[in-house]
């Protein structure tokens, strides 16, 4: 019997082998389940299906554009008279580089979603059959996979269990949003550029990536470069060559919007921040010469100057003694412009880990305003006089024994002298934020640059040795007055924390501030008193003014309903409706650029607001920036896809009217006043 | 000839082929010439067929989609149809040491004696040189060459971009059908196409 059964066995293995895997029946190393949102649909309505798949680790399924190799899923359904299915849509795929050849795949669980149709005379049991053709692969094997799959529904009352619910809100969560308003692309010899409009002032994570549905014009295995340039988002990467109107999936980590572009003329992002190659020049020297002239002023600072003062007269003493002042004075300033390079260097490759994405966007963030306000605050008192910056005993001794080496003695000075520097380091690490990386390098470059010139000049030009100024009350004063400018500077950044986060936000920040300053003039009244450990209540109160950007970050959703508008939700809708009250709910999300131009030119305008105040209008928004399912589900209801959407209930009619998706005032007051 | 002799040969022609290829061919383009050796160890040059069609095919004997046109004899058919017109048909593996279809020459000789198959030469090109200068993403993957040595067409072999045997027959041959009009001095309708397959399997 064993025998008979392994011969056999070893019989179907032959069968099987080699050629047969490909024709073997059913799935192949991914789990599919065909899922119906309702399993008691009502008639003539729609449900959604879903294939819930999972992928084997190490196996990949296609989106619908497989990329350079690979297939989409095809599915053949079976279904009673009368229905229909929609196309597939797709959750946003991940890229997988295999060879230098891009796939667009799911490597773990996803779910394709599907609309079906449901007759309106249907009754009793409902059975939906569907045959799909995949492949899936690995990096090196492909497989193609067919599932008969089935679900077998009974047409009712469309309920749908509260489980379900959850799953398929987090299934059509993964799903990319329509973006309203469409794209332009240009395909210029081998290069490609997209433009999508996309507001400025939406929030977006992660990297930002170009998925084309449409094939043929992309180079999918190409690098793309993806810049956030005012109210679009610009895509660089290689093409082939205009193909008509295409579609495409813009994702910003999970984040996905659905884009349609036609071809068209599109300028290069203005965002320099993101192209460095077409850095201004005159941007980079400006940046330049300011890092040099703050380098020299930092020659004058307390900690600073003894340094100076005693590698003069070291210098002076190299010449008597028939040493070279000029190679010292170059050394020194080697040493010092290095150290500055090398910080620089670190605060930019921290960066780079930080973010992709332009940093003209992240001036944007009112969290990088607040940040920079504290530092600008503290610098301004810095120089105000309310604490002072002491560099460590031991380094200007180092100095003034010049035995270890110019270059040495630069660098030590330049180094260990940071803290004493913080004020000019401070306002450098700020332009490291913004700037793009070779102008930020060099204003650190400048900053070590101005710091040695002054010595630079003592070596080459000996006269000047004379003429050096004494250490004195008159430094004192400059310091001073050198705190106004950096005053107004904060007073400015707090003008444009107010403007992104409202006044609650500005209030924060100036909080924030002053708590930070106190903490600082603290530390001032015990660095006069000579106690040890004077940073202690710095450090401490300045960690809690950092820690208010945690509350910042929400200030500008808040405050940015219209006046008299309130949040959408279908109790509150229903009720207004059941009293006979006029309402206009209007649904919007921030990325929706088509929503902000609406809102700004003719929502929010004093005309419009006027008129729906007069007429009693109770007007709700819906914000579906997170792609709030519950919303979803209403949008999808007044068969959009997605925002803009504007629905005015006028009394006495049943059903909304759904106005077009751009608005004009005169179309709002005409309404608001009955007409 | 011993196995030694053999490895010491392809390395000297591989070397011989090694230079870089210019990018990837547009139709009514000159193509880049290529050498790499056959499956008997010979040098083939493409620039020896200058004045004759020739057909570029990109084969993995370990993926479904070559598996359904070999398996069902349909590309054996599309080879022995080309040829007998006259065509120069090249079969070319790009799969890298390996990786899935990677073969020395007697394993590719035991796969087209097994398959039947009818190219002219069958090229194995394991560095992915011929394959990456022309662009080929997957397998199957055609292009054809015509006699001024430009590109008439590249793509697919058919319109039913599937892993199932039985697509072939309702399918239009995209490589029959250029050749054919190509014959008939007419220009070619279809000269481009989405290829689909498995992708190439290249060193990665």
């Amino acid at each position: 019997m064993t025998a008979v059964r392994f011969g056999l066995m070893a019989l179907m293995l032959w069968l099987f082998s080699g050629v047969a895997i490909a024709q073997a029946p059913g799935e192949q190393h991914v789990k599919i389940a065909l899922v119906a949102e309702s399993d008691h649909p009502a008639p003539g309505s729609e449900v959604t299906l879903a294939f819930a798949s999972v992928p084997e680790k190490g196996w990949h399924a296609y989106w619908l554009n497989p990329g350079d190799a690979g297939l989409p899923a095809r599915a053949e359904w079976t279904l009673p008279r009368g229905a229909t299915t929609g196309e597939f849509r797709y959750p946003v795929p991940q890229r997988l580089t295999i060879a230098g050849l891009m796939n667009y795949v799911y490597e773990g669980p996803f779910a394709p979603l599907v609309t079906l149709k449901i007759p309106a005379d249907a009754k009793g049991a409902f059975p939906v059959r569907v045959k799909l053709n995949y492949l899936v692969c690995t990096d090196a094997i492909c497989v193609p996979g067919k599932a008969d799959l089935a679900t077998d529904l009974q047409i009712g009352d469309g309920s749908v269990s509260p489980d379900r619910r959850a799953q398929f809100d987090a299934w059509r969560a993964a799903l990319p949003k329509p973006l309203g308003a469409e794209g332009t692309y240009q395909v210029e010899g081998k290069a490609l550029r997209l433009a999508v409009p996309f507001p400025a002032a939406a929030r977006t994570e992660g990297e930002g990536y170009f998925f084309p549905a449409t094939h043929g014009a992309f180079d999918y295995a190409a690098a793309q470069k993806v810049v956030r340039d005012g109210d679009r988002v610009v895509v660089d990467t290689a093409g082939l060559k205009s193909v008509g109107p295409i579609e495409g999936l813009l994702a910003f980590g999970k984040q996905g919007f659905w884009v349609r572009a036609v071809p068209g003329t599109v300028p290069p992002a203005a965002n320099a921040a993101a192209a460095p190659a077409q850095l201004p020049w005159s941007g980079a020297v400006l940046a330049f010469l300011g890092a040099v002239l703050g380098g020299l002023i930092l020659n004058i600072m307390p900690c600073v100057f003894p340094i100076l003062s005693l590698k003069a007269l070291s210098l002076a003493k190299a010449n008597a003694e028939g040493g070279s002042p000029r190679a010292e004075a170059l050394a020194y300033t080697a040493g010092v412009v290095l150290v500055c390079l090398a910080l620089g260097g670190a605060l930019l490759a921290l960066r780079a880990g930080g973010a992709t994405l332009g940093w003209a966007f992240q001036l944007q963030d009112p969290r990088v305003i607040l940040v920079l306000l504290l530092l600008v605050t503290g610098i301004s008192f810095n120089l105000a006089g309310l604490f002072e910056l002491s560099a460590p005993g031991f380094v200007n001794r180092a100095a003034s024994k010049g035995t270890g080496g110019a270059f040495m003695t630069g660098a030590l000075a330049a180094f260990v002298a940071t803290p004493c520097t913080g004020p000019f380091m401070g306002a450098a690490l700020g332009a490291a934020l913004v700037l793009p990386w070779p102008a930020a390098l060099a204003v650190f470059g400048g900053l070590g640059l101005g710091i040695a010139l002054p010595f630079l000049l003592l070596g080459f030009i000996p006269p000047l040795r004379r003429l050096l100024p004494r250490p004195g009350a008159w430094m004192e004063t400059l310091r001073r007055i050198l705190s106004v400018p950096m005053f107004l500077t904060a007073l400015a950044l707090a003008w444009v924390l107010g403007k992104q986060a409202g006044v609650s936000g500005m209030t924060l920040g100036l909080a924030a501030a002053l708590l930070a300053t106190l903490g600082l003039w603290w530390t001032g009244l015990r660095q006069r008193r000579g106690k040890a450990l004077a940073w202690l209540p710095a450090a401490a109160l300045l960690l809690i003014a950092i820690s208010s950007i945690a509350w910042v970050q929400a200030a500008p959703a808040e405050a940015k309903t219209v006046s008299g508008g309130e949040k959408f939700s279908e109790a509150r809708l229903a009720e207004l409706t059941a009293q006979g009250k006029p309402v206009f709910a209007y649904f919007t999300a921030d990325w929706c650029l088509t929503c902000k131009v609406n809102e700004k030119a003719v929502i929010e305008t004093e005309a419009v607001e006027k008129a729906l105040a007069d007429n009693k209008v109770t007007v709700l928004v819906g914000d579906w920036t997170d792609g709030d399912p519950v919303l979803g589900r209403f949008i999808e209801r007044h068969n959009r896809a997605g925002v803009p959407l504007y629905l005015w209930y006028k009394p006495g009619e049943a059903e909304p009217r759904v106005l077009p998706q751009i608005l004009t005032q005169g179309m709002l007051q005409d309404l608001a006043a009955g007409k | 000839m011993t196995r030694p002799v053999l490895f010491g040969t392809a390395i000297a022609a591989v070397a011989l082929v090694a230079a870089p290829l210019p990018a990837e061919p547009d139709v009514a383009k000159a193509v880049p010439n290529f050498r790499a050796l056959d499956m008997h160890g010979k040098v083939v040059d493409l620039s020896q067929y200058r004045g004759k069609t020739v057909v570029l095919e990109w084969n993995n004997p370990g993926c479904p989609f070559v598996k359904k046109h070999y398996g069902s004899g349909n590309m054996q058919k599309t080879q022995a149809a080309a040829t007998a017109q006259g065509v120069v048909w090249l079969t070319i593996n790009s799969s890298a040491p390996g990786q899935q279809g990677n073969m020395s020459g007697p394993e590719a000789q035991k796969f087209v004696a097994g398959a039947k198959a009818k190219p002219t030469a069958y090229l194995l090109d394991p560095k992915g040189l011929v394959g990456k200068g022309y662009g080929a993403k997957t397998t199957p993957h055609l292009y054809i060459i015509d006699g001024k040595g430009q590109l008439a067409y590249k793509g697919g072999i058919d319109d039913k971009p599937t892993a199932d045997v039985a697509d072939i027959a309702g399918a239009r041959n995209h490589v029959l059908a250029a050749l054919a009009e190509m014959r008939a001095g007419k220009p070619v309708s279809v000269p481009e196409t989405r290829p689909y397959g498995c992708s190439v399997k290249y060193a990665s």
